[in-house]
This record gives C-alpha cells, sequence and structure tokens, in this order.
C-alpha cells in the first residue's frame, strides 16, 4: 500500500498561482515520472508531495493515508536530490544511517540496513568517506543509498542525474531502472529530459505552466499525445508541426506552399468533421523520409534537401515540401546511406497514417474515435 | 602604489602599523606589571624592567578578590554568549531561509540596534532591572550583554546560512528532523566559523564591558573582572603596575578563548556536500 492521490491539488505564491489543481493517482510500485520544460511545476509538486512545499488548496494522500498536515519526516518517503545534499560534515555510512539514527533503531540494525544499501549500490568500500572525496557518481549512489535505507513507501528524484556527464547519466539510469526492479517501491521522479523519462517511466506525467497536460505511458506519450506540446516535447528531433487546412469531404489536407495530402481512408470520417477549419498538421521525423514507389502507406510530394546533419545511425535532413517561398519544411529521418546533399530534389515520402492535428488555438489534439 | 612602493610591501607597512598599534599597548602593559612602583616612576623612564618581578601578580590576587571577579566575569559572559547565540541562530535562520515580508528592513533595523549608543540604555535598563529586583544579580548583566550583541552575531551567523545549500536541510527532514532539529544537526554545525565568530564576539564584548556592569553590580562579590580592577585603585594612589598585572590576569582568558577556537573558525567544512 503505497499509492500515491493527488487530488485537486494548487499552489499559489501569494496572489500568484503556479499549480493549478492537479489530480493524479500513482499505483503502488509505480515509475512515475514527471516531464516539463523549466518552470512548469514539476519540482515544486514533488516537493508538496515531500512535505517540503505547502498545498494552498486540495488534498495529497500516501498509502492511503492524508498527508496534508503532515511533516515531511512523517510522511514515510525519501527523496534524492539534484545537488545530492549529502551532509559534507559526516562519512558515507552517517549519512546513510542519519534517517535510522533519527528513528532510534538499534545500532546492529543500522549497520545491517546501511551495509545491505551499499552491496545493492557497490559503494562498501566508500563508507568512511566524506562526500568531498567522492566522484559525482558516487555521491549520487550514497544519496541513493540513504534514500534505500529507510525503507520508505515512496521515493521522490528531483531530477537527480541533470549534474552527471552523459555517459555517467545513461549508466545511473539503468542502475535506477534495475533498482526499481528489484526493490519494487513506488518512485515518482522529475526530470526534463525526455529521455529519462521514456526510458524509466511505467507512467510520464507532462506538465506545463502548472498544468497536467498528459498522464499516461510512454507509448501513448509518443504516439498518442494529447496537444502540441506534448508531441514538440517528446522525440528527438520533435515532431513536424505545419499549419494545414482540411479539404472537401475530409479527403484531403492542404498544407502551405501547394502541398495536398491525401487522407487514408479510415481517418477521412474524423477528418470531415473539421473542413475548413485552420488546424496544425503534426509528423514524426521517423515518418517523413525517401518515397517508395508503389508504398500504399505513404503519400509522395516533392521536395528540397535544405540541411543535413550525419548522425551516424542514420541521417536527418531538413527537407523543403513542394516549391515557392511559402513551402512548409520538416525534418526527416533518412538511412545514413541515402546519400543525400543540400540543393538536391528528393521525391519524400509522408507516412500518413501516423499524421497528427491540433487545435490551432488550445494546442489540443484533435482525435477520431478509431485513432 | 603610494611612494612608489610594492603592492607587498605596502600590505608589509600596513600590516606592520595595525599590529604595532594593537600591540603596543598591550607590551606595555605586560612590561609594566613585571616592574616595580619604584622603577616606573624613576627618571629616565626604563622600558624593559631592570628587575622583573611577578610580587604584582601574587598581590592582585591578594589584595582584591580578583578570582571572585573572574569567575563572575565568566558566568555572565558564557551564559549571554549562549543565550545571545541561540536566539542569534534562530533569527539568523528566519531572516535566510523562511518566506518573510520585509526582510531587508528587518536586517536594516537589526543593523541600526546595533549601533545604539550603550549610555542612552542605561538608565531605562538600569530602572527596569531595579522594578525587577535583578540589580546585583546575574541576570541584570547576562540579559542586556545577549540582546547588545545579538544584532551582530545574528548578521554573522545570517551570512554563513546564506551559504548552506537549502536542500541540506530539506534533506534532514525528509530524513526525520523538524525544521528545528535540521537546524541544529546540519545547519549549525556546517555553519560552526559564522557560530564560532559570533560566539566570540559576543563573549568578548561581555567579558570587557564596563558601564554596564558597574551600573548594575555594586556588591563587591558581585563586581565583574572588568569593573573589579577599578578597585586596585586608592583615592590617592595608582598602583600601576598592580593594575596592570590585573589587566593581564583579565586578558588571559580571553586570548585562550580565542587560540582554542581559531582553528574552528575556518572555512570549507561545506565542501562536497553539493555538487562541484
Amino acid at each position: 500500500m503505497s499509492e500515491v492521490t493527488l487530488t485537486n491539488v494548487v499552489k499559489a505564491y501569494g496572489a500568484t498561482p503556479v499549480i493549478h489543481g492537479i489530480d493524479l493517482a500513482i499505483r503502488s510500485g509505480e515509475f512515475v515520472v514527471f516531464v516539463g520544460p523549466s518552470g512548469c511545476g514539476k519540482s515544486t509538486l514533488l516537493r508538496m508531495i515531500a512535505g517540503l512545499e505547502e498545498i494552498s488548496g486540495g488534498q495529497i494522500a500516501i498509502g492511503g493515508t492524508v498527508v496534508n498536515d503532515l511533516p515531511p519526516r512523517a510522511r514515510d518517503i525519501a527523496m534524492v536530490f539534484q545537488d545530492y545534499a549529502l551532509y559534507p560534515h559526516k562519512t558515507v555510512f552517517e549519512n546513510m544511517a542519519f534517517g535510522l539514527r533519527l528513528r532510534k533503531r538499534p545500532d546492529h540494525e543500522i549497520r545491517a540496513r546501511v551495509g545491505e544499501a551499499a552491496s545493492i549500490l557497490q559503494i562498501e568500500h566508500l563508507l568512511q568517506r566524506k562526500p568531498r572525496e567522492l566522484s559525482g557518481g558516487q555521491r549520487q549512489r550514497v544519496a541513493m543509498g540513504r534514500a534505500i535505507v529507510r525503507q520508505p513507501k515512496a521515493f521522490l528524484f528531483d531530477e537527480p542525474l541533470s549534474n552527471l556527464d552523459a555517459l555517467l547519466r545513461a549508466e545511473m539510469r539503468v542502475e535506477i531502472k534495475k533498482l526499481h526492479q528489484k526493490l519494487g517501491n513506488t518512485i515518482v521522479y522529475v526530470t526534463h529530459d525526455q529521455v529519462e523519462a521514456m526510458t524509466l517511466a511505467d507512467r510520464i506525467v507532462v506538465l506545463q505552466s502548472g498544468n497536467l497536460v498528459q498522464y499516461d505511458t510512454p507509448d501513448g506519450i509518443y504516439n498518442r499525445p494529447a496537444a502540441q506540446f506534448v508531441a514538440g516535447f517528446t522525440g528527438s528531433p520533435p515532431m513536424n508541426f505545419l499549419p494545414c487546412r482540411i479539404g472537401e469531404g475530409g479527403r484531403t489536407i492542404h498544407l502551405a506552399g501547394g502541398v495536398d495530402l491525401p487522407v487514408p481512408a479510415r481517418r477521412v470520417a474524423e477528418c470531415a468533421r473539421h473542413v475548413g477549419r485552420d488546424v496544425v498538421f503534426g509528423l514524426r521525423p521517423e515518418h517523413v523520409g525517401v518515397a517508395r514507389a508503389g508504398d500504399p502507406s505513404q503519400a509522395a510530394v516533392g521536395g528540397r534537401v535544405m540541411l543535413v546533419e550525419p548522425l551516424g545511425s542514420d541521417t536527418l535532413a531538413l527537407v523543403r515540401l513542394g516549391a515557392g517561398d511559402g513551402a512548409g519544411e520538416m525534418t526527416g529521418r533518412f538511412a545514413p546511406d541515402a546519400g543525400l546533399a543540400v540543393g538536391q530534389a528528393l521525391p519524400i515520402g509522408l507516412a500518413l497514417d501516423h499524421f497528427h492535428l491540433f487545435d490551432k488555438t488550445t494546442g489540443a489534439a484533435i482525435r477520431g474515435a478509431d485513432w | 602604489m603610494p611612494f612608489g612602493l610594492s603592492k607587498r610591501a605596502t600590505v608589509w607597512i600596513a600590516g606592520l602599523i595595525v599590529a604595532v598599534n594593537g600591540f603596543f599597548p598591550a607590551v606595555w602593559i605586560l612590561l609594566t606589571s613585571l616592574k616595580t612602583e619604584t622603577e616606573l616612576i624613576r627618571s629616565p623612564i626604563t622600558y624593559l624592567p631592570e628587575a622583573a618581578t611577578l610580587d604584582n601578580y601574587a598581590t592582585a590576587f591578594t589584595a582584591q578578590p580578583i578570582l571572585r571577579f573572574m569567575w563572575n566575569s565568566f558566568v555572565v559572559a558564557s551564559l549571554s554568549t549562549a543565550l545571545c547565540v541561540l536566539v542569534s541562530a534562530l533569527a539568523a535562520y528566519a531572516l535566510t531561509r523562511l518566506r518573510m515580508p520585509h526582510r531587508n528592513l528587518i536586517m536594516s533595523v537589526l543593523l541600526a540596534v546595533a549601533m545604539f549608543p550603550l549610555i542612552s540604555l542605561m538608565v531605562p535598563l538600569f530602572k527596569v532591572m531595579r522594578e525587577l529586583g535583578l540589580l546585583n544579580t546575574y541576570l541584570a548583566l547576562i540579559l542586556p550583554y545577549a540582546v547588545l550583541s545579538m544584532p551582530v552575531c545574528t548578521l554573522v551567523m545570517a551570512s554563513f546560512f546564506q551559504d548552506i545549500p537549502p536542500d541540506l536541510e530539506a534533506a534532514a527532514m525528509v530524513d526525520g528532523c523538524s525544521r528545528v532539529g535540521a537546524l541544529f544537526r546540519v545547519i549549525i554545525p556546517l555553519s560552526a566559523p559564522g557560530v564560532f565568530t559570533a560566539a566570540i564576539l559576543a563573549f568578548v564584548n561581555a567579558w570587557d564591558e564596563f558601564l554596564l556592569a558597574l551600573t548594575m553590580m555594586n556588591r563587591v562579590n558581585m563586581r565583574t573582572l572588568s569593573v573589579g580592577i577599578t578597585l586596585y585603585q586608592g583615592e590617592f594612589a595608582f598602583p600601576w603596575p598592580l593594575i596592570s598585572a590585573a589587566l593581564i590576569i583579565a586578558i588571559v582568558p580571553i586570548c585562550i578563548l580565542i587560540a582554542v577556537f581559531q582553528e574552528r573558525v575556518v572555512g570549507g567544512l561545506t565542501q562536497g556536500g553539493v555538487k562541484g
């Protein structure tokens, strides 16, 4: 029983609201990641769960107990901070034992639990060192160890990897995922890195300006984004967006630059409900490539290569669709041996089974019942 | 650089002037305490004692109850320092960590209070202590000393607390501390240099204070050292060597205090606790 439930949680600093009524149910043992750009309120929300920030309205429950008025120490949670927050005047052992000592656990139990956590994180040889004698990765392991020994109902991670270099971050990401698989505790994890969110989470909470935009599995977030913001935030490079208008009968999408795309039969009915409406057309780069002759899943459009970015495993290219100055541009993912060159004319294949439409004003996804 | 001196030479000369200015009176008192009265008033003046004697020190202990004065000073200075540091730590914490309106105004008022001339407080303080029946008690000095040192101690500690990353305190609170517990278990240990600096300031202020001590304590056995030393002078006699010996005796505890704690007054304790 370590589910975390937020009901209409609000936070305001004076008259300025920063969190606007969040409803969230995190299941026991689930790994949930809060993701969003800087200033979206993800860390504030986490700190409200921890009790480090007071909530201005709503209710937070951990393990079925409403914790609104409980101080952090009474919430049975452990937290790992972005800057590690190790006590510099204590050894690694004492850092990890601190919470247990405060709870007056017997010495033999403290030694056993610290030893076990140190063994899981492979930091047994560091126990007598002070934090200043450790590398960044080792400090982060100690910070996680300090959380593990407490055996709390839920772990809270506040951008724990953002101070590490790219290689170490990837390594620690794997460690955290293994740790979750081993311990099975509820984890709430904050990051601004969508790769971390996608790779770690059972479910992702996407936040924007203090609002919950989407709460879904990584697959749902990536393939069925609820808003243009979500679609643009996930994926690297992100989804391409172009303004468009739905044509007569919902059978055609008119892009800028005189490019007309045929709507696949299974999506015509939905598009027909938005005929004449200005909307935003979205397509991920992996659905933009070189047109293959006779492939019914693709719509072929004439294009021109504007920029080439070889990545080794594949090549990204910015292509201009159609002709003329008003033509729209999209980033596509091409095979590394596609032999692209700037200025090259190219038939571009758009996998239209995967396109998305968004409301031009609200950014909300326009979805049919079947897609 | 003035007079074409190098930066290093200028610093050395400035340092020398400060050192001589600071140390000369103390050295002169030490030398005087080792002379006899006859030698002191002899002309021409002698700088180093011709026949150094410790008789003045022996007399200092018998002519007046200097150990009692010292004990009184120790009790008053220690307890006022403890009270001052405790309250100042809480005030500094509130000023640096809590979201409170008009924080800068409060800091400015604190600074202004620290500049109050003590003489303007004497009469009201005396009346208050008399009404409370605290004259000739340690409390009559402990309370005002603690309050008078509070502004400076608060500002000193606040500047140290500001450098402690707030996440350390948050970690302590999640680990099981209350807010006050996090202050005493994490913030204060990490601000040890600031706390010791504030404590030394408060202790020395209380140890040296004269006006309040003279006003609040008129019984001989309640006199503090700074006032007690004046009792060595007679109506028509100023036994300078004896008074100098008593002064040296009064300085010694302060020197020991600073020597013991100066190692704690060093930075770098927070190194490594957070990123970097």
